[in-house]
């Protein structure tokens, strides 16, 4: 019988030679539809926003002419380009730095039982489950310079003084703060049950024992939970990278890229320029900024991961 | 298949009157062989009145129900406008009609030309409003690519409590009037958080009103031939003035508004002056608010050389896809919509203006005094609002709008490259660095002038508009 | 190691007010947005500035007009039950996709599947406002325009490449023994998967469902391109067109659709997230 001959053939390691044909060949039967589906629908037409972004292509038109890389060239010495490629980093590395740093907080505060506790993680999830766009129409008005509650809470407990105010979305810093604030926000909830279910993972006994061996809080936290923390963190820390790298939305909601273009980001300066104001072929040529980026980025985590696995 | 009605239709008898008499009219346009004329979809904008829309839908589908036609009515929201026609041009199918509400110009290459079209309405009505004709027709590639059924004024809005406060009960004429005014406004209430309401945002108000200011003091994108002539002293003197008003009248918050912060910001009496159409006002209305017995309005401010102009606010166009297949029907359903200019103001309570002055004319009218008898009947509705103004001749100056409304594109007619400015807020970021002193006036002239000359370079590269030899 | 009393109950004090800050961060926006649902606008259109007018009470009589225009002049319920509908048939094809190529890429294939992961999850970096375009002319081409759909057909190109590679991570930390176990005793591969394999896997099942239906409520951009009639559309899509009309915005029927929207789901997510946790540390305890 062929199951059996596969449980005795098995040495010890990851004898993946050892693989039936007919396991390899339901290995096959069991991707194929997936890479076919993904093959189909997103790297063809990915293929296609590609040329396009060789194109001159204009207002949605898939009749053009080729101009090489001069789109490239003319959004890469932009100004608004640069200013728009430094705040996709700084937006998405300061977001994910405070939502993992947050997140680990409110994880360990949620792994004691209390009174409440359910009502409590159903408060917690609400950002996460509220619809970007309605969600982030609310974040405008409690930002709005004329309608702010923020503001208002800030003047009645005495924090702004005569004349003084916040104007969060007109001025080029105040409105990275919001938006980064908007992102922390949505994202909270997501690391939170993830690394709540990391930290949740690590047996007593792995903690006994370290403080049997004398370490102290410091040399636990690096030296065994985040050790094993580490493919888990690396899920929730590279779903928010991405999440937020690509995200239109909230700045678009919040801002439109204003004042005067100081808060793009690729992916909403992409669509004003492609969609918005019709050159669709410059519009993809900022797009595919992102992927090569994108692209860096992922393989570096996902070989930090592996290679905490193995260990 | 009967698609569903939404909406209660209220006014049944105006839109039965207006339907029958538009189908009582000639089939003015030939039937093609195809039978695919059956079938008429439109794309419109939500109408900030949806009292609007809720007498456009029900007109759309009776017009097409006495003639066997099934029309379908869709709405989108204004700023998607274009990004849905983005996808029906690449995907080359969807709706027949579109109806823009800023240029039309960048999808010219896809769109019908509607000479005939335009050639029946003047037959009927006469002329269409100079700024309508402009925003409509290329003359480098002579296309009609668009029909405009309506367009919309864009007075300025002022608290008549706080400017008689400080000495101008009638409100500002000129744009000096808002620099002086600011200080006193600033003194006599503190705590009015933005004495001058004028965006300098990405977004259509602000849009508006930056044209309106680079227009008064002389200066413009491009000149009548389409040459762009935005590095000139008279745009310089624009910047020079803004700063001073972004000074002592405006602060960081009109840096981030949208298109209804002007609205809420005057409604909430947080700012003495904004410059919009009259929807804020009939927000006011509609919900009675404290601000309602201050509002009120006057028409475009004077620069300095005496020179009035304000940009419209919205422009229709409506165009006809090349795609579609029932390009005849879509004809003329252009022409029953203009036929109900009246019906159309009414329902839009007085927003929106007939393109066609002439199709408001009282019916019998001989033809050259067509646009007069529109006029005169437009202005009996403005000088006694029916929707219960006090007193009730507070719109009359809407009346007397057009001469001080003009296109974008002005002086010259609207094209793509004008367009992808307007979307991609070149004007506005240039007033709003040399406003903040973010950049000198200077520069920020130069940098919008290079990156205006590219776009308009890129279109002509096209064909697509004219001009290049004067370029300034 | 002695901790007094005193110590002790500070800590508890500490831990509830840590708690406190959290939750009132996340729900402090959904306050403002309730109590905006029923306030009257005239209660609602007051600058900041003035401190004597508190935006968090009710000023005025609270009313129920916003909820009779979300209601009465929109299809908003349609629009929920679009939403649903598209979000469930969504997940399940995600589901059906991503955890046979899951497996099969931690299991049965060996270092070339490795890398073709890696491409797999590289597919989802792709953003939609770059692909919309293309993928109009082939919804156009496949007559599928205007359809629900479209949707159900498009939305899984940005949930199944992250949810394979999610699962493949999950299955991998599952040890072989717990299969080879099941076939030592008489299973098929097949059989051990089924029977053995997928209920530890819950967790990462529910991770992705949760995660695929989030997204698809969420996604905005392709529901605006593909949706034109109003009956189809989904709430991300049909909220804003029917209550941001042109320069008014309907802030209390907005902010009610929102809370409407998400109340339901984070009850669901609060549901799932017990079953959730439980899975990772059962996964742990070999």
């Amino acid at each position: 019988m062929a199951t059996a001959d596969v449980a005795l053939a098995r040495p010890a390691a990851k004898a993946l030679d050892s693989l039936s044909p007919r396991d390899r060949r339901l290995g096959k039967f069991l991707l194929a539809p997936a890479l076919i589906y993904i093959t189909l629908l997103v790297a063809l037409p990915f293929l296609l926003a590609l040329f396009l972004s060789l194109t001159n292509s204009s207002a949605g038109s898939l009749d053009f002419s080729f101009v090489g890389l001069q789109n490239f060239r003319s959004v890469a010495t932009s100004a608004v380009f640069l200013r728009a490629l430094r705040n996709t980093f700084i937006f998405t590395f300061v977001s994910q730095f405070l939502v993992i740093f947050l997140g680990n907080i409110l994880a360990r505060a949620l792994l004691k039982t209390f009174r409440g506790k359910f009502l409590v993680r159903f408060l917690i999830l609400m950002p996460w489950a509220a619809p970007i766009s309605l969600a982030t129409l609310g974040w405008l008005w409690i930002f709005d310079s004329t309608f702010s509650v923020i503001n208002w809470l800030l003047k009645v407990a005495g924090w702004l003084g005569p004349g003084q105010w916040y104007y969060w979305l007109g001025d080029p810093t105040l409105g990275m703060v919001a938006i980064i604030t908007v992102h922390v926000w949505r994202l909270l909830p997501f690391s939170t049950v993830i690394l709540l279910a990391g930290l949740s993972s690590i047996p007593a006994e792995v903690h006994e024992a370290a403080d049997i061996d004398g370490a102290g809080p410091l040399a636990k936290a690096f030296q065994i939970t985040l050790p094993m923390m580490l493919p888990i963190l690396t899920v929730a820390v590279l779903f928010g990278v991405v999440f937020t790298f690509t995200d239109m939305n909230v700045v678009y909601l919040l801002t439109r890229g204003g004042p005067y273009n100081s808060t793009h980001v690729l992916a909403s300066l992409a669509y004003q320029e492609g969609v918005l104001g019709g050159d669709v072929g410059r519009g993809a040529a900022v797009a595919i900024f992102l992927v090569p980026l994108l692209v860096v980025m992922a393989v570096m985590m996902l070989r930090v991961s592996r290679r905490a696995e193995v260990t | 298949m009967q698609t569903r009605r939404q909406f209660i239709m209220k006014g049944g008898k105006l839109v039965a009157a207006g339907v029958a008499a538009s189908a009582a009219g000639p089939t003015i346009f030939t039937r093609g062989a195809g039978a695919a004329d059956k079938t008429l979809k439109i794309l419109q904008w939500s109408h900030f009145v949806p009292a609007y829309d809720k007498w456009f839908d029900p007109f759309a589908k009776e017009w097409g129900a006495k003639k066997g036609i099934e029309v379908t009515v869709d709405h989108v929201g204004f700023a998607d406008v274009v990004p849905r026609a983005t996808a029906e041009v690449a995907a080359q199918s969807g709706h027949d009609i579109h109806m823009f509400i800023g240029l039309a110009s960048a999808f010219e290459e896809h769109v019908i030309d509607l000479k005939d079209v335009v050639g029946t309405l003047e037959k009927k009505y006469g002329k269409s409003v100079e700024l309508a004709h402009r925003s409509t027709y290329n003359p480098t590639t002579k296309k009609q690519f668009a029909v405009s059924d309506m367009w919309v004024p864009d007075p300025g809005n002022y608290h008549k409590k706080i400017w008689t406060d400080i000495g101008q009960p009638n409100g500002p004429v000129t744009y000096e009037d808002l620099v002086k005014a600011a200080p006193e406004v600033k003194k006599k209430y503190p705590q009015m958080q933005i004495p001058i309401g004028i965006g300098l945002s990405q977004d259509i108000d602000s849009n508006m009103a930056v044209r309106n200011m680079l227009w008064c003091h002389g200066g413009s994108i491009q000149d009548k031939d389409g040459n762009v002539v935005l590095n000139s002293p008279e745009t310089l003197a624009a910047l020079e003035y803004a700063k001073r008003l972004y000074s002592v009248g405006m602060t960081q918050a009109v840096l981030s508004w949208n298109a209804a912060s002007n609205n809420q910001a005057f409604n909430a009496q947080e700012t003495s002056y904004i410059l919009n159409s009259i929807s804020a006002y009939r927000t006011a209305q509609d919900n009675n608010l404290p601000v309602l017995e201050n509002y009120f309005f006057v028409p475009a401010l004077k620069g300095p050389t005496g020179i009035q102009l304000a940009s419209e606010h919205v422009m229709s166009g409506y165009v006809v896809w090349k795609f579609s297949k029932s390009q005849d029907t879509a004809k003329e359903f252009l022409v029953a919509l203009i036929d109900a200019s009246r019906d159309s103001m009414l329902a839009s309570k007085l927003y929106n203006f007939p393109s066609f002055y002439g199709a408001a004319a009282d019916p019998g009218t001989p033809m050259n005094k067509k646009s007069e008898s529109g006029a005169a009947w437009i202005a009996k509705q403005c000088n006694n609002d029916p929707f219960g103004s006090k007193p009730a001749d507070k719109l009359a100056l809407l009346a007397k709008s057009q001469p001080w409304s003009t296109n974008l594109g002005y002086p010259g007619f609207a094209n793509p490259g004008e367009g992808e400015i307007f979307d991609t807020y070149v004007i506005t970021d240039m007033f709003a660095k040399a406003a903040t002193g973010t950049l000198s006036p200077k520069d920020a002239m130069t940098e919008a002038s290079n990156r205006a000359k590219e776009i308009f370079n890129k279109w002509r590269k096209k064909g697509m508009q004219p001009g290049g030899s004067k370029d300034r | 190691m002695q901790r007094g009393p005193v110590r002790r109950a500070l800590a508890v004090v500490g831990h509830r007010l840590l708690i406190l800050a959290f939750t009132a961060f996340a729900i402090f926006p959904f306050y403002w947005m309730l109590i905006t649902s029923f306030k009257q606008n005239s209660d609602l259109y007051v600058g900041a500035s003035n401190t004597a007018h508190n935006p968090f009470i009710f000023n005025a009589r609270p009313t129920l007009e916003h909820l009779r225009i979300l209601f009465g002049s929109t299809l908003f319920p349609t629009w929920l039950f679009n939403t649903l509908w598209v979000g469930a048939l969504v997940v399940a094809i995600t589901l059906a996709l991503a955890v046979p190529a899951a497996y099969s890429l931690a299991r049965l294939t060996g270092r070339w599947g490795e890398h073709l992961s890696i491409g797999i999850f590289l597919t989802y970096l792709v953003p939609s406002t770059l692909l919309f375009i293309p993928f109009s002319r082939l919804i156009a081409m496949l007559g599928l325009q205007n359809q629900l759909w479209a949707l159900v057909m498009i939305y899984p190109t940005f949930t199944v490449p992250f949810c394979t590679w999610l699962l493949m991570g999950f299955f991998k930390t599952l040890p072989k023994e717990v299969e080879e176990s099941a076939m030592v005793d008489g299973c098929s591969r097949l059989g051990a998967i089924t029977r053995v394999v997928l209920p530890l896997a819950v967790p990462g099942l529910l991770t992705i469902v949760i995660f695929a239906l989030t997204l698809t409520i969420q996604e905005f951009v392709y529901s605006l391109t593909f949706i034109s009639s109003v009956e189809r559309m989904t709430v991300s899509v049909g909220v804003p067109v029917a209550l941001v009309r042109g320069d008014v915005y309907y802030w209390g029927s907005l902010m009610a659709a929102c809370l409407i929207t998400s109340v339901p789901l984070a009850i669901l997510y609060n549901f799932f997230l017990d079953r959730f946790i439980a899975g990772f540390t059962v996964g742990a305890i070999k």
